[in-house]
């Protein structure tokens, strides 16, 4: 009787070990990392941020997509913004699509934000951070440039008014929509 | 006297109003700053100073004076940034484990720590009770304690 109670307490606590080593393994396993260059851009469905119905990645397949991460708690978002604009009435005529994903914000904050920009591009929700966090962004703003076939072209992390990012912007969205 | 009586009632009145204003206790930006999460940072709001957490204090603030209880404003948080902007897990569904688990962890561990008190005392407790039988007749251990006696 003691030698099978001790047995069973012994299995117990092997099987608790398992399970903690468990957990670990999964949760390094399916740690979130950025895209690469080159990789497919994972996929989403996300609500307007303003209006209704929600908006599918999958849906610009063979179009050039700039997919923006911004806040409007973030400064540098700002600057970017008005570049963001000008760029998107300079492409969105040849077949260029700009898509904005707000991220950990507050949806009025968010819409303000917009309206006091004059942004005129679809903005989608992330309040949660889920599709932000397959993308790995750790702060905002971050730019990702994908080609017609949703591969990475281009990720830019800071805002693309920085000097260092201004000409790769330019040069992705041209390999982008050639 | 009678301007003095006014001016009581006027004063009471300008006191009472924000007081009145709420149905229920007012809860308090420092109490919901430990409740929840800034969701850059992963710490509570209490403990950051980042843009978002100064956002979300800005709305606990508004939602405040204008007597939101702490529910409406969690749940309000929740529907905007998800069940993963409050400290605490809820309170049901799967989520119920977070609250159980580490009970059933410190019960079962008294359990298992009770049980094996009891069986190291019921195993100590004979030995002190009846010594050990030496396998010899009593006129054997008489003589043999005469003899020891001898070297003491």
């Amino acid at each position: 009787m003691t030698g099978r109670l001790k047995l069973t307490a012994q299995v117990l606590a092997l099987a608790c070990v398992a399970g903690l080593l468990g957990l670990l393994v999964w949760k390094v396993t399916h740690q979130e990392h950025a895209p690469r260059v080159g990789a497919v851009a994972p996929g989403f469905t996300l609500r307007r941020l303003e209006g209704s119905g929600m908006v599918s990645l999958a849906s610009y397949r063979g179009r050039p997509v700039v997919l923006n991460f911004w806040a409007s708690w973030c400064n540098p978002c700002k600057s970017e913004a008005a570049v963001l604009e000008r760029d998107w009435t300079r492409y969105r005529g040849r077949g260029v699509v700009f898509l904005g994903v707000d991220y950990h914000d507050l949806a009025p904050d968010a819409r303000t934000f917009v309206r006091h920009h004059a942004l005129t591009f679809p903005m989608l929700e992330d309040g949660s951070g889920r599709v932000t966090g397959s993308y790995g962004i750790s702060q905002v703003p971050e730019t990702y440039i994908l080609s017609r076939q949703g591969r990475v072209v281009a990720h830019l992390a800071g805002p693309i008014t920085d000097p260092g990012f201004a000409a790769d912007f330019r040069s992705a969205l041209a390999r982008a929509a050639a | 006297m009678i301007v003095r009586f006014v001016a009581v009632v006027v004063a009471a009145l300008a006191l009472a109003g924000p007081a009145a204003a709420c149905a229920h206790p007012r809860t308090s930006l420092t109490y919901l700053e430990g409740q929840v999460m800034c969701p850059t940072c992963h710490t509570t709001l209490d403990q950051s100073n980042s843009a978002a957490a100064q956002q979300i204090e800005r709305f606990i603030s508004q939602r405040i004076a204008q007597c939101a209880t702490t529910q409406q404003i969690e749940s309000e948080l929740v529907a905007n940034y998800g069940p993963a902007i409050l400290a605490a897990p809820p309170r049901k569904g799967f989520d119920l484990l977070a609250w159980w688990l580490p009970i059933a962890g410190v019960l079962a561990g008294a359990v298992v720590l009770a049980f094996g008190v009891w069986r190291w005392s019921r195993r100590r407790e004979p030995e002190q009770e009846e010594p050990a039988d030496s396998g010899l007749d009593e006129e054997t251990e008489r003589r043999l304690d005469d003899l020891l006696a001898r070297f003491d």
